[in-house]
């Protein structure tokens, strides 16, 4: 088993804000990965550094053994990483399908994966006519990860899918997750530990800026001392 | 579904609905024939306004730079299409170093991977580009200096632009004598000129990879090369065949030298915008308020550039044959719109109101065919698209695999050229000046502020109100508004039609803040 991306002490800021101050992270191929952590702790800084949209400025990250640094946002994402950010960032002027297809980076890519993401999201597949504005926020978070999944990405980088998200959605978008989890690695946010815990294998918590704890999934859900401390109530 | 709609847009149908009753009541006053021409004038002025207020509101709407520079290179296409068109023989001397430059330039990416997998020792590093900065434009100026170029010969410098459209209208134009190279030997010069543009963008080069820690060095591609060696070749081409070249630009008829004149203004249009995204409007995406300051220089040096080069009186523009007609076939018992377009006449008569063909039709048609052709552009190709996307929100764009640079830089270029597009355009219909520009950014941004700021319709229709009511205002100044409490009729005076729009636009953004198509931020 080798590490598909290896996060090791990033620093990063944000205007004159030191935002990570000691991040590191390893996402084992295969394998679904989640960060947590309280609100503001910089979990979804992280996911920005590793998309180099705010580049860290110490650190390194290797993505299957390519350091990223130097790189700019677009073309790390051309190297097989799939971007869901926060707040489900589609695009409210273009319809379903452009949405779909603007993140295509061979031609025929969503002809390719149609059946796939259909078979996973069966509702856009009824909206593919309609405009990004007449979406659902559950219609959009299953359109934004569809959108990820149009190219081949070899890890996808998921930012709080189940925010804001009715319950019955919410199961939903956990077996979602867990079937395209079969053969791409993933990295998520999640605030809500059922999910999290429900989807990742493994876990690494972040605090103030720095990567705390890391370890099993399975041995987290019945160490009530470490998800108090730095969960709060879970 | 339907009374929702109606209901969520109310505002904006009642603003509609109050526009509609203000035009049939303002139009219920004039005999009909006043009403076409002053309707044919202001969708004219909505035309060149739009060409003007699109490409603004496009670099605006993807990339959040205030251009405030869109009205002076509308201004620039004005005088490069004015050049292009009454003096071919400058053209033609003008292009070889411009063509010189631009192959230069075109090298910009080669010399990016070749000096970057080169790095110099620290010291060196910061002060080469610099020290090549300053060599490349000595060897320019001094080259250029020296270039035979025919509007400068000491000879025919006297003769103002004016004296030339002057001669060209009254068909009296001749060949004037070929400028002659003082000094060095022209292909010495040639040399110097090639030697001093590779210089100029390796400079340009260096100051980028000055900053750089990490250089990633992608693949070499060979077309800028191609592109380059192509653009390096047409111009010695040119200039081994300048003086047959000019000589058949003179004996073309103005109607294809007109055509030729649109096609290089948009076209250096084009290229300027490109080039000044790339170099100066790129390294301060992330300090808008300088970027602000940039633009407004630019506007500043462009104006005294062209006043340098140009100087500074109104000139003229003639129009070309095809809309120039008079006398035979094209007198007043002539009604039929076909015979006299076929007759190539001055102008046509709608329901006996005296229309234009150039500064209404033609201008009306361009502005229709660009219109249709940039929506098609953004809805139908995946550029449109990507720009469509990267209005709302371009790192997303970015973090999807796209170069988001590569697009900014080819909608800042696109944007120029419009705007170039709409000067050569303009210039035959109102003429050339230094103040045109400002006067024309103005009314965009007036048009850009009532129709909503980043959208394409948006700026389409306030383009169009904003011509209308100038022009029906303009026509009020010389009729009269019969007002039942005023004894004479009421005329608005000139000061009031730039008044008047603003106005409006005051109007509008009090009822609709985001404009007619805007939509919330």
């Amino acid at each position: 088993m080798t590490n598909l991306l290896e996060v090791q002490n990033i620093h990063t800021f944000i205007g004159q804000f030191h935002i990570l101050e000691g991040v590191s992270v390893d996402v084992l191929q295969g394998s679904i990965t989640v960060l947590l952590g309280r609100n503001g702790a910089g979990k979804t800084t992280t996911l920005k550094s590793v998309m180099g949209l705010t580049p860290p400025s110490q650190g390194q990250i290797l993505f299957a053994g390519e350091p990223l640094q130097g790189r700019r946002s677009y073309d790390i994402a051309a190297m097989g990483i799939g971007f869901v950010p926060e707040h489900r960032a589609i695009f409210r002027d273009l319809s379903v399908a452009e949405n779909l297809k603007i993140a295509e980076r061979c031609k025929g890519d969503l002809a390719r994966k149609e059946e796939f993401i259909f078979g996973l999201f069966p509702d856009l597949k009824r909206l593919i006519k309609l405009p990004g504005t007449k979406l659902s926020g559950g219609q959009q978070q299953m359109l934004a990860i569809a959108r990820a999944l149009v190219p081949d990405n070899k890890l996808l980088l998921i930012d709080e899918p189940s925010e804001g998200l009715a319950p019955v959605l919410i199961e939903q978008m956990i077996t979602a997750i867990q079937q395209l989890a079969a053969n791409t690695t993933v990295l998520l946010v999640e605030q809500n530990f059922v999910v999290a815990s429900k989807l990742a294998e493994r876990y690494v918590i972040i605090e103030e800026g720095r990567s705390v704890k890391k370890g099993l999934m399975a041995e987290l859900v019945n160490d009530q001392e470490t998800i108090h401390r730095y969960l709060g109530a879970a | 579904m339907m009374a929702e709609r109606l209901k969520k847009n109310r505002t904006r149908l009642i603003v509609l609905g109050i526009l509609a009753v203000l035009f049939v009541s303002a139009s219920q006053g004039m005999s009909t024939e006043d009403w076409v021409i002053t309707v044919m004038r202001g969708l004219a002025v909505g035309a060149i306004t739009f060409l003007v207020a699109a490409g603004f509101s496009l670099i605006l709407g993807l990339m959040d730079v205030l251009n405030l520079a869109h009205g002076e290179m509308f201004m620039l296409g004005a005088y490069i299409g004015w050049t292009v068109y009454v003096r071919p023989d400058t053209f033609v001397d003008a292009l070889t170093p411009l063509l010189l430059l631009a192959a230069g330039l075109m090298l910009m990416p080669v010399l990016g991977v070749w000096l970057g997998q080169r790095p110099l020792p620290g010291k060196v590093n910061q002060i080469w580009p610099w020290l090549g900065l300053a060599a490349a434009l000595a060897l320019l100026i001094y080259a250029l200096r020296q270039w035979p170029l025919a509007m400068w010969n000491p000879g025919v410098f006297a003769e103002s632009p004016a004296t030339f459209s002057l001669a060209m209208s009254q068909g009296t134009m001749q060949l004037p004598a070929a400028a002659v190279a003082t000094g060095l030997s022209p292909w010495l010069l040639l040399m110097l000129l090639g030697l001093g543009s590779t210089l100029l963008a390796a400079a340009l080069v260096g100051m980028r990879l000055r900053g750089q820690t990490a250089v990633s060095a992608p693949y070499l591609s060979k077309s800028p090369l191609i592109l380059a060696g192509g653009l390096a070749l047409a111009g010695v081409f040119i200039f081994a065949l300048n003086d047959g070249l000019t000589a058949w630009l003179y004996r073309l008829n103005h109607t294809a030298l007109f055509a030729l004149a649109i096609v290089v203004a948009t076209a250096v249009g084009g290229l300027l915008g490109g080039l000044i995204e790339s170099t100066l409007i790129r390294p301060l995406y992330k300090r808008p308020i300088y970027q602000i300051m940039l633009t407004l220089g630019i506007s500043f040096i462009t104006i005294e550039l062209v006043r340098a080069i140009w100087g500074r009186p109104e000139f003229t523009m003639p129009k070309p044959e095809m809309f120039a007609g008079t006398g035979a076939g094209c007198g007043r018992e002539v009604v039929s719109i076909v015979e006299r377009l076929a007759n190539q006449c001055a102008t046509i008569f709608l329901f006996n109101g005296r229309i234009r063909t150039y500064n209404e039709i033609f201008i009306i048609l361009m502005g229709l065919i660009v219109l249709v052709g940039v929506w098609l552009l953004l809805q139908r190709t995946r550029l449109g698209m990507i720009i469509r996307a990267g209005v709302q929100d371009s790192q997303m764009v970015e973090a999807l695999g796209i170069n988001v640079r590569r697009v900014f830089t080819l909608v800042f270029s696109l944007g120029v050229a419009l705007a170039a597009l709409g000067g050569v355009l303009a210039a035959p219909s109102i003429g050339l000046s230094n103040g045109m520009g400002g006067q024309f950014l103005l009314l965009a941004l007036i048009a850009l502020a009532i129709g909503g700021l980043t959208s394409y319709p948006g700026a389409a229709a306030g383009a169009v109100l904003v011509g209308l009511l100038q022009q029906f205002i303009i026509k009020y100044g010389q009729l009269g508004i019969n007002l039942p409490f005023l004894a004479e009729p009421f005329k608005p005076s000139p000061p009031l039609v730039p008044a008047s729009t603003v106005l409006f636009m005051v109007i509008i953004l009090l009822l609709l803040p985001n404009g007619l198509f805007g939509r919330d931020e």
